[in-house]
């Protein structure tokens, strides 16, 4: 393979990649700090997707347009995860995870068929923003900017979340929640204050990647579904609830599904789901995981 | 008392229902002729079986406001698959066990078309099949009770490819992509096929088989580049085309790589300005492709009606309700085998044209559209230019084919 070659196809990966890590890490967060895992993760991107379609299509500002209905949509979405979580998973933290799978799983149906309602199945497509709309050329070759934004999105998003959860006192609480949340409680912080604020932020990032997902692909029924079953490989392979993890998980997947489909297209998802199973086999609790109490 | 005011109530009730009846007398002089529709409202196949639907819909109140098929109504019953195969056998029995529908028309999905195919088959209930196109409905999985008049996955890929090697008669190593189901794999097979009858040096250097439903192409895109093929040939169509397409836009791909793919309406529509001139579409009939007069009335109604223009699912769709109006005319039942025998050779004049079901398989000769995509000031989107028509006799499976195959499947006719 020829150096273009790889560098093209390492690129597409890595861009895919970020992608699956805007939205995984936001599923490994609530469920490291909140311990549910949320099936309807992926509902919550869809829907972000769906509002930034719409709104983008009311703001008709040329270049700024797409970055306000991007944050707009992302508000809503934490607004939404407000709502889930007092509503429905508060009242679930007690019960066990058949209940949990259930309830969120019931959420996916519950949003699919909101979309389906509100926007009909039909396809819809953003436009790429200004200044991201044609290509870079990188090393003479051409890439889409759109998909080096978002590799910087989901870098910066990376960092973010890094500062939040080591460099900060909420990273503390956080931090030691996900270790020992009676412990936590027991030191006076409210525990339900901090799920809550910790799923709206989850949500706030699902909205926010559902967005920025809106141009790279199409805006459609089903986007919900397709995305948390990678992400779910994602958590696995790199470690549930682990930050590092999940941005490690997110590269392995966007690499090996990138020159998977270079050599062996037919299986470049089942290549994905090999990589999954040898690590369960190796270590079940994931690379950077750590093995449940 | 309040038994007395029920009772009083029932006599209301049956009062208002004779009065209802006999108003609309007509009606009820003959049982209507029940016509099951079954699409997948779900995945790539929703704004298709909306517009199909509405074809359907406009035909069935044209034949009712001119008094209906044999003197009775028709009456439409419409479900859903889903996209699914479990969903779509369960329906379809419904459909015809409960609902008892005289007659079915749909679906969406090749791969749902052949599970039902195998449930209403049994049951002896003729399907007409205006979208889902596998061949295997007509050829490997022959069974008399399916009519199919949308120009099957041979047919629209072998006129799709003698159309790319026209364009690129130099052009000898070739890349694919499809949705990795029964349509995508029917249809590369036959353009394999077909461009190593053409070119007989051809070579087929990539294959890529997203699954259906996919979002994210760049991997692919990347990939079939890395390839340098002379021309990629595809069967992605709906959501799947418009991702690719804008995917792939910005890699310079479509000044590259001479690319072919199912650019209809509806994906023409979605893309907008972004719909990249140039390329070369195939597609089964939306009105611009046939502006015969047929067609350009039905297109004013339909915009009429709908506020837009009418895709190929559409008119696919109307054309099926009137095929399915003149069999029952000519066989003078609605018997599924007199029906059936009716259609058998019958000639229809569709809005696409006059086409024939061929008695052998029922295939209808229907034609198949292809060009290349440009700008056109009177349509808000973009449109063909150099259009070919090509008609279903030129590239219809051979009868002797088609025989050939059935020895192998196990089909006795």
């Amino acid at each position: 393979m020829s150096p273009d070659v790889f560098f093209n196809q390492f690129m597409s990966g890595l861009a895919r990649g970020a992608l699956l890590f805007l939205v995984a890490s936001g599923l490994s967060l609530t469920f490291g700090v909140l311990r549910v895992l949320n099936f309807a993760h992926g509902s919550l991107y869809m829907l972000g997707a769906f509002l930034c379609y719409s709104l983008w299509a009311k703001i008709l500002l040329p270049s700024l347009g797409f970055y306000i209905a991007t944050l707009i949509s992302a508000i809503i979405m934490g607004a939404v995860g407000l709502i889930i979580e007092t509503s429905i998973l508060r009242a679930l933290y007690k019960r066990g995870w058949p209940e949990q799978l259930l309830a969120t799983y019931a959420l996916i149906l519950i949003i699919t068929d909101l979309v389906k309602w509100q926007w009909g199945g039909q396809f819809l497509s953003v436009s790429r923003p200004r200044p991201f709309t044609g290509a870079v050329f990188v090393f003479g070759l051409p890439f889409p900017a759109y998909n080096l934004f978002v590799i910087a999105l989901g870098l910066a998003i990376a960092i973010f979340l890094w500062w939040l959860v080591y460099r900060t006192r909420l990273g503390d609480i956080i931090r030691a929640a996900a270790h020992d949340r009676e412990m936590v409680a027991a030191l006076g912080i409210p525990i339900p204050w901090l799920f809550t604020w910790i799923f709206v932020l989850g949500a706030f990032i699902a909205g926010l990647s559902g967005a920025v997902a809106a141009p790279f692909g199409a805006v459609a029924l089903g986007m919900d579904i397709e995305i948390i079953v990678e992400c779910f490989a994602v958590v696995v392979i790199g470690g549930m609830g682990s930050l590092p993890g999940t941005l490690l998980g997110s590269f392995i997947v966007g690499q090996v599904y990138s020159f998977g489909i270079m050599y062996k297209p037919e299986l470049a998802l089942a290549f994905i789901f090999m990589v999954m199973a040898v690590v369960l086999i190796i270590r079940p609790w994931g690379i950077f995981g750590r093995p449940e109490r | 008392m309040r038994s007395g005011v029920l009772i009083k109530g029932k006599v209301v009730v049956f009062l208002v229902a004779a009065l209802v009846a006999g108003i609309s007398g007509v009606g009820l002089a003959q049982e209507p002729i029940r016509l099951g529709a079954i699409w997948g409202f779900a995945g790539p196949c929703h704004m298709l079986s909306e517009s199909a639907v509405k074809g359907i819909k406009m035909a069935v109140e044209e034949i009712n406001s001119a008094g209906g098929i044999l003197g009775r109504k028709l009456e439409l019953i419409i479900r859903d698959t889903e996209m699914k195969v479990d969903v779509g056998s369960r329906e379809v029995k419904d459909l015809i066990l409960r609902e008892k529908v005289h007659f079915l028309i749909g679906p969406c999905s090749s791969g749902v078309a052949l599970a039902l195919q195998v449930v209403h088959s049994e049951y002896k209930i003729l399907r007409i099949s205006t979208m889902a196109n596998t061949e295997a409905q007509t050829v490997d999985k022959f069974t008399p009770y399916v009519v199919q008049i949308v120009p099957n996955t041979y047919m629209e890929a072998v006129a799709a490819t003698r159309y790319m090697h026209k364009r690129y008669p130099k052009a000898k190593r070739f890349a694919t992509i499809a949705p990795d189901y029964e349509f995508g794999r029917r249809e590369e097979a036959a353009f394999s096929e077909e461009i190593k009858r053409l070119v007989p040096d051809a070579k087929i250097v990539y294959e890529a088989w997203p699954k259906p439903g996919e979002k994210d192409f760049t991997s692919f895109i990347t990939a079939i580049m890395a390839k340098k093929p002379d021309a990629v040939h595809s069967s992605l169509f709906g959501g799947d085309l418009v991702a690719f397409t804008k995917q792939a836009a910005p890699y310079g791909f479509f000044e590259k790589i001479p690319f072919m793919a199912l650019y209809d309406l509806l994906v023409l529509t979605a893309l907008g300005d972004d719909a990249p001139e140039g390329v070369m579409g195939f597609a089964r009939g939306d009105f611009f492709m046939d502006p015969n007069p047929k067609m350009m009335q039905f297109t004013e109604k339909y915009r009429m009606t709908h506020g837009t223009y009418p895709d190929c699912w559409a008119v696919q769709a109307y054309d099926g309700v009137y095929l399915l109006k003149e069999a029952i005319e000519k066989a003078k039942t609605t018997s599924t085998e007199d029906v059936i025998k009716a259609m058998e050779g019958m000639s229809f004049d569709s809005l696409r044209g006059r086409f024939t079901i061929r008695a052998l398989d029922h295939m209808g000769t229907v034609p198949v559209y292809q060009g290349v995509i440009a700008k056109d000031p009177k349509y808000p989107f973009k449109i063909w230019k150099d259009i070919s028509r090509t008609p279903g006799e030129e590239v219809i499976r051979p009868e002797e084919s088609v025989r050939e195959i059935w020895k192998k499947t196990g089909v006795v006719r």
